[in-house]
C-alpha cells in the first residue's frame, strides 16, 4: 500500500470526534478520492470504522458509550430546537439551516419558555452557554464560527447527522406499535 | 326566471370588487356577511347597500343554497364566469374526467350501434356528441394544470407562518387527490387512452363504410382526439414534475421536524435522566486507560479548593542548649557493635553492658542487649549457668549469661 496522503492529519482530527466535510481541505479531498477504501481498511485494522455519510462527509463511528459526556445532550437539544423553530416557520428545514448565516444573539433558543426550559435541563442558561456549545460544535466540524462576522456562524454539511437522527426517530416512532406511552403525532 | 343581460353586466361592471370578494370567500354566505362585503367593496356609483343586496338576488348572482334557505351561495355560472375573467383555475377531479370518459364511451357505443344498423342520422349525431366530452376534457386538463402550477407557486412564495407539517399535508392532498389518480386515468394504458382508441377505431370505420361523408368533421375529430390524448399525459407528467420535488422536500422536512419534535417532547415529559441515548448523536472520542477522569480531576481540585486554611508549621532554627536525649541514646545504641567488637569474645554480654555503662537504665541496657543479640556481625549463645542478677540505675535484671562471638 502506498502511503496514504494526509493520513496523520486525518487521523488526528477524526480521533477527536471531528467530522470532515468540504470545508476541511486537504483532508476532505483525500478521503473523497478513490482511495477512500484504503483509508477505511487502514483504520479498520485499528478497530476504527470510518463512515462515509450519504451527504459526503466523513467521521469515525462512535462507540456506544455508557458514560455520555454532557456535551452530547446539549448539542442534541440545541439542534432539535433550531429544527423545531424552522418547522414552525414553515420553511424547508435544510434550506433554513444551510441557507443562511446565524447570529448567536438572534438565535431562537431563548425566545420561547418551552425552549428555555428544555435548555435548562442540559445546563444551558444563557447566550454565553450557547457560545460555549457552538465552540464545541465547531471543534467537531458541525458549524463554522471563525472567519465570519462577530457573533456569526453557519452550519456545515456534517450537521446532516442531526437530520439523519431525526428521520430515524420519526421512522422508529411510526414503526412502533400504538402504545399509550407513545406521544400523539403532532 | 330570465335575467336581463344588460342589467346583469351593468351591475357587474359597477361591482367588480364586490363580486371578486364574494368569489374568493366562496361557500355559503349570510345576509349579514354579504352586507359586510358590500360595505367593504362599495359600488363605483352611489348606491345604498340594501339596493346592492336586493340586486344581487334579483340578478341571481346569489341564489339560495336550497329552496327557502336564508343562506345564499354564488350561482355556479357566475363563479365560472369570474374564474374565466380573472384567469383563475379550479382543478378538475379525476371523477370529473372519468365522467367525461364515460360520456365518450357511451357515445362510442351509440356510434357503434348506428354503424351496425347503417343509421346515418345516428352516426351524424354521435359525431357531434363526440367533440363535446373531448372539449370538456381538454378544458378541464388545462384548468387543472393551471391550478396545480398556481398552487406550487403559492407554496414557494408563501410567507405566512404555516408549519412544515401543515404544508406537507396540503401538498400530499394535491398529490393524492389530483395528480396521482389523474395520471392513472390518462396514462398510456389507462381508461382515457382505451376510450380514445375505441373512438378512433369507430371514426375510421365510419369513414371506411362511407356512412359519414363530412370528411373535414371526421378529420377534425380524429385530430382533436389525438391532441387531447397526448396533451392529457403531457399535462399530468408536467404537473407531477412540478409538484414532485416540492412533495419530496416537504416530506423530508416534515419527517425531520417530527423527529425533532418527538425528541424534545420526550425530554420535556420525562426529563434528562430518562431521555436516553436514543436521541443523542454520537461523536467519536478516544478514551485513554489509566488516566484520571475529568470527574477525578474535578474532585481533587475541589478538595484543594475546599480545604480549610491553617498556618504552616514553625521550625525552631536556633541551636538547642541541651543535648537531645533521644538522639544521644540512638547514637549510643548505634556505636555499641563497634565497641563490643574490640572486646570479643564476651563471656557475659549483660554483665559487659552493666559494667561498661553503669549509668544506663534498664530500658537502655535491654535495648543495647537486643541490638547486639540480633546483629548480623555477631553470634550469641546462652551459657549453661544459673541466672545472674544485674543491677541497673533503676532496677535489677535477672538473666542467664550470654556469650557473644564474631559471626
Amino acid at each position: 500500500m502506498n502511503e496514504l496522503p494526509h493520513l496523520e492529519k486525518i487521523f488526528d482530527r477524526l480521533k477527536r470526534g471531528c467530522h470532515l466535510g468540504p470545508d476541511d481541505e486537504p483532508e476532505f479531498s483525500a478521503l473523497s478520492s478513490p482511495r477512500f477504501d484504503e483509508y477505511a481498511a487502514y483504520f479498520a485494522a485499528l478497530g476504527l470504522t470510518l463512515v462515509r455519510h450519504e451527504r459526503e462527509f466523513f467521521y469515525f463511528e462512535p462507540d456506544n458509550q455508557e458514560d455520555v459526556p454532557i456535551t452530547l445532550p446539549r448539542i442534541a437539544v440545541f439542534s432539535y430546537i433550531i429544527i423545531d423553530y424552522a418547522a414552525n416557520q414553515g420553511r424547508p428545514i435544510e434550506e433554513f439551516i444551510f441557507g443562511q448565516n446565524f447570529l448567536i444573539t438572534a438565535l431562537p433558543h431563548f425566545t420561547l419558555d418551552r425552549y428555555t426550559a428544555l435548555l435548562r435541563q442540559v445546563d444551558v442558561h444563557n447566550v454565553e452557554d450557547l457560545r460555549t456549545l457552538l465552540n464545541r460544535m465547531e471543534q467537531i466540524g458541525w458549524v463554522k464560527i471563525k472567519g465570519l462576522g462577530e457573533d456569526e456562524f453557519r452550519f456545515l454539511r456534517p450537521f446532516h447527522r442531526v437530520f439523519s437522527k431525526c428521520l430515524e426517530v420519526a421512522q422508529s416512532s411510526q414503526a412502533a406499535p400504538p402504545d399509550a406511552s407513545q406521544p400523539a403525532a403532532t | 326566471m330570465k335575467v336581463n343581460p344588460q342589467s346583469f353586466f351593468n351591475f357587474c361592471a359597477n361591482h367588480a370588487a364586490l363580486l371578486r370578494g364574494m368569489a374568493e370567500r366562496g361557500g355559503e354566505i349570510s345576509e349579514a356577511e354579504t352586507m359586510r362585503l358590500i360595505r367593504a367593496n362599495p359600488s363605483v356609483v352611489e348606491e345604498l347597500p340594501e339596493t346592492a343586496w336586493r340586486r344581487l338576488r334579483e340578478l341571481q348572482i346569489l341564489v339560495p343554497t336550497e329552496p327557502g334557505s336564508e343562506l345564499l351561495t354564488m350561482a355556479p355560472q357566475v363563479s365560472a364566469l369570474l374564474t374565466y375573467l380573472y384567469n383563475e383555475a379550479n382543478p378538475a377531479t379525476p371523477e370529473m374526467i372519468r365522467g367525461c370518459v364515460l360520456s365518450l364511451e357511451t357515445t362510442g357505443k351509440r356510434l357503434a350501434r348506428a354503424l351496425d344498423e347503417d343509421d346515418v342520422q345516428q352516426v351524424k349525431l354521435a359525431f357531434e356528441d363526440i367533440s363535446l366530452p373531448l372539449r370538456r376534457i381538454h378544458a378541464d386538463l388545462n384548468e387543472t394544470q393551471h391550478a396545480i402550477l398556481a398552487e406550487v407557486a403559492r407554496y414557494k412564495t408563501e410567507r405566512a407562518r404555516v408549519s412544515v407539517r401543515e404544508k406537507y399535508q396540503r401538498i400530499v392532498h394535491w398529490m393524492e387527490r389530483y395528480v396521482e389518480p389523474m395520471i392513472e386515468v390518462v396514462r398510456a394504458d389507462g381508461q382515457l387512452r382505451a376510450a380514445f382508441d375505441e373512438t378512433e377505431r369507430l371514426l375510421h370505420r365510419a369513414r371506411e363504410e362511407a356512412l359519414f361523408n363530412d370528411h373535414p368533421a371526421l378529420v377534425r375529430n380524429l385530430r382533436f382526439l389525438r391532441l387531447v390524448g397526448a396533451h392529457a399525459l403531457r399535462v399530468f407528467t408536467q404537473c407531477r414534475k412540478e409538484i414532485q420535488p416540492l412533495y419530496e422536500s416537504l416530506r423530508r422536512s416534515s419527517f425531520i421536524a417530527e423527529g425533532a419534535a418527538r425528541a424534545l417532547e420526550k425530554l420535556q415529559a420525562e426529563g434528562l435522566s430518562k431521555w436516553g441515548n436514543e436521541y443523542l448523536i454520537g461523536v467519536a472520542a478516544f478514551r485513554f486507560q489509566n488516566v484520571p477522569s475529568d470527574a477525578a480531576i474535578a474532585l481533587a481540585l475541589r478538595r484543594v479548593i475546599e480545604h480549610p486554611p491553617e498556618p504552616p508549621p514553625v521550625l525552631e532554627l536556633a541551636a538547642e542548649k541541651e543535648n537531645p536525649g533521644a538522639l544521644v541514646r540512638l547514637m549510643w545504641l548505634d556505636s555499641l557493635p563497634d565497641l563490643v567488637r574490640e572486646d570479643l569474645p564476651v563471656e557475659d554480654l549483660m554483665g559487659w553492658l552493666v559494667d561498661k555503662y553503669p549509668e544506663r537504665n534498664t530500658s537502655d541496657v535491654l535495648a543495647g542487649f537486643s541490638g547486639l543479640l540480633f546483629h548480623n556481625d555477631f553470634q550469641a549463645a546462652f551459657a549453661d549457668e544459673k541466672p545472674h542478677a544485674y543491677n541497673t540505675t533503676d532496677g535489677e535484671i535477672e538473666a542467664s549469661p550470654l556469650t557473644l562471638i564474631s559471626a
